[in-house]
């Protein structure tokens, strides 16, 4: 789906026949070209991007550039398909104008963005079709938008009376499920509302934002070097992507070197933190169909690979590893050795498992054309990661734009077309098998040398830089503004599961409720890196 | 099915298979220990996360994999609060969550014990001050056993867990 109309021609010079106007500049360290446009072009250009040029809007959000000018802007961040760069489009608001052109429109993947900015900045989507808040719920206040730089960030919020209003179906025999936010399991708080007639369900409304925590805001009050600490806490089984992606914006705009030997490690932590989640999540999504034999096994499993992690770095979820410049811990040779040999029983382990349930008829069964997330509705979402890999779309930043050691370790990227429940399964199993492939590479192919390197400038003020890591549930992208004083003015996060959740509201329709538990589970999002 | 048994033989027994937790911890008010007598052999608990990062969850579930397996010492998850004689809480109460997790607190029955789980839980942690957050759960309801840890070990919630199981004179 994401062939260009001219593959021979580079993206700039498609643009530039379109909108001979615009001239591209090129921000040093990230590999984009960025355009400025003005708030009437905007529209134009970028629906030229997503339609003509397929770019997937891989996030949209606006900066506040008060107390240095009195304007905010809106930047508009679009991926192509493998190696090309991004572009980013970027336009402003000056002054008191809070009203942007919405491109819900003709783009759907950017409706809870700009429903986003609205709550955080108070500028207004106009054209949106639904204005109702995201991240603030009824009972914030009028007028309160976190992120505006005259908002205080420990601002003691009151109260007031307010309801959201979810979308309704009326007809006989249509009746609504109301679910959450407490869950049944030990999961993360959410609001479902199911609408059902009989058995289908006719309409999914996901309610989320119970767990935001501010982490947007939180960061402009750290300084660039010590907010490592905060990333990994944006969602805990992410530790390693989101301070892996934290960490490289941060590089870039100190202009830092990070040696080869450090980039190895940070794939082989990258690899670990993907194994043990997968391995978990197969075991879960079995449990969801009463399997209690495959979960039991793979929670072993997993268990095995955290105790691992323990052992290696003294912290079941690799905490404290990632550091601006390199890593703080090294694996030594035989640390490396004792790695391949333990994953080497675990990856025969696992085939063992995977030999006794891909083969279970009755788990087949509860899988197969269970919530299909087909490849249109996952593009016009812009999905990411195995979700996306499961629904046909061919995308995996470590092959389309190498992080960390991944332009030495060439990536097998698994990739389904169903979008069922089953080939995200099968991508995960695919994944966990590749990871262990790749740790083995890591292990033969690691060079000796430093493991990380001393900042020893600081960034201008202003400048800014993003940067991509694929996580083990998919693409987490980070823009980081340096400020004053070795401070951070802004810091974007997107974790993938922001872009995922509202596809699951398509993939569960026509589906019973009894099977939106697995479905969910073979999504796998966080609401706690959704929700920030 | 031959298959399957022979995994399952292949595999053995690996519960218990854990480093013992090395934090001893924190001693509980003997008035807790009393209040949670009747739930010595079987203790019932619905976790409830208002904001956490997900990774107390996570060793929240580990509890029930085979390698801790809580159910040998009669502890359970259960879906409801109604049904629970304690409530693990993790994460700092955010705004969003506060009028849940108080609800949550008034629906389970008489006796109950709040845990608090993870540094979050019990002082916010990272998340201190923020506008979203309205404080640590004491701020809301009354915190017995304090768990703390970024995140704490499952061995150690097991080691918490089994303190307030003792039988004491
Ligand atoms: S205590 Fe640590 S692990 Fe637990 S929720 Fe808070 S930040 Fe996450």
């Amino acid at each position: 789906m994401t062939d260009s109309p001219s593959p021979e021609r580079s993206i700039e010079q498609q643009i530039q026949t379109v909108f001979p106007s615009l001239i591209p500049d090129y921000p040093s360290g990230t590999a984009l070209a960025r355009y400025r446009t003005d708030t009437h072009q905007l529209p134009e250009l970028v629906r030229f991007l997503h339609e003509k040029m397929r770019g997937r809007l891989a996030l949209l959000f606006a900066v506040d550039c008060r107390p240095l000018e009195k304007k905010c802007e809106l930047q508009y961040l679009f991926a192509f398909k493998s190696r090309q760069p991004f572009v980013l489009v970027t336009t402003e608001l000056i002054g008191e104008e809070r009203l942007f052109t919405s491109i819900t429109p003709s783009i759907h993947a950017a409706q809870w963005y700009e429903r986003e900015i609205r709550d955080l900045f108070g500028l207004i989507p106009q054209g949106h079709p639904d204005l109702r808040r995201l991240v603030r719920h009824e009972h914030w206040p009028k007028g309160t938008h976190p992120l505006q730089k005259d908002f205080s960030w420990n601002h003691v919020l009151e109260r007031q009376q307010g309801e959201y209003r979810f979308s309704h179906i009326e007809g006989e025999g249509v009746f609504e499920v109301p679910v959450g936010p407490i869950h049944a399991g030990i999961i993360e708080p959410g609001h479902f509302r199911f609408s059902v007639a009989g058995e289908p369900i006719m309409q999914l409304e996901v309610r989320h934002f119970w767990k935001h925590r501010g982490v947007e805001k939180l960061f402009e009050q750290l300084p660039l070097i010590d907010a490592v600490l905060l990333a990994e806490r944006v969602s805990g089984d992410t530790t390693i992507g989101h301070s892996l992606a934290y960490c490289q914006a941060v590089e870039t705009l100190l202009h830092l070197n990070v040696p080869r030997r450090a980039k190895y490690l940070r794939s082989l932590f990258l690899e670990l933190e993907r194994l043990y989640n997968h391995l978990g999540d197969i075991g879960a999504m079995c449990n969801d169909t009463a399997y209690a034999l495959a979960h039991a096994h793979c929670g072993r499993m997993k268990e095995q690979v955290m105790q691992l992690n323990d052992r290696l770095v003294g912290s079941r979820f690799l905490r404290g590893v990632m550091q601006v410049g390199g890593v703080s811990w090294d694996v030594d040779r035989s640390q490396l050795r004792n790695i391949v040999q333990e994953l080497n029983g675990i990856q025969k382990d696992f085939s063992e498992v995977g030999a006794i349930i891909f083969v279970n008829a009755s788990l087949t069964d509860r899988l197969e054309t269970t919530g299909v997330l087909t490849e249109r509705i996952a593009w016009d979402h812009a999905v990411t990661g195995v979700v996306g890999r499961a629904s046909g779309m061919d995308q995996d930043v470590r092959r389309d734009r190498p992080f960390a050691a991944y332009d030495e370790l060439p990536v097998n990227v698994a990739l389904y077309r169903y979008g069922d429940a089953r080939a995200r399964l099968r991508v995960r199993g695919d994944e966990i098998h590749e990871s262990i492939r790749l740790i083995r590479e890591i292990q033969a192919r690691i060079p000796d040398g430093p493991i990380a390197v001393k900042p020893d400038r600081s960034a201008t003020p202003g400048a800014w830089a993003i940067a991509a890591v694929e996580g083990w549930r998919g693409e987490i992208l980070y823009f980081v503004m340096a400020g004053t004083d070795g401070r951070i003015r802004r810091c974007k996060v997107r974790d993938p599961s922001f872009a995922n959740w509202p596809a699951i509201q398509w993939a569960v329709l026509g589906n019973i409720i009894p099977d939106f538990p697995l479905i969910n589970k073979s999504f796998n999002l966080s609401y706690a890196g959704n929700d920030l | 099915m031959f298959r399957i048994i022979k995994k399952s033989l292949k595999t053995g027994v690996v519960t218990g298979q854990y480093p013992e937790s090395e934090r001893p911890s924190e001693p509980i008010n003997p008035a807790v220990t009393k209040r949670a007598k009747p739930f010595r052999r079987s203790l019932a608990i619905r976790e409830v996360d208002t904001g956490s990062c997900n990774a107390c969850e996570m060793e929240m579930n580990a509890l029930l994999n085979p390698v801790y397996d809580a159910e040998r010492f009669g502890i359970h998850i259960v879906a409801s609060p109604r049904h629970a004689d304690a409530l693990v809480v993790t994460g700092p109460v955010t705004v969003n969550m506060e009028r849940a997790m108080k609800d949550v607190h008034k629906q389970t029955p008489d006796p109950k014990i709040v845990i608090a789980l993870g540094d979050c839980a019990i002082n916010c942690g990272i998340f201190k001050g923020s506008y979203a957050v309205t404080g640590p759960v004491e701020r809301h309801i009354p915190v017995d056993v304090r768990i703390p840890g970024c995140p704490p070990r499952p061995a150690e919630i097991l080691e918490a867990l089994s303190e307030l199981r003792k039988e004491r004179p």
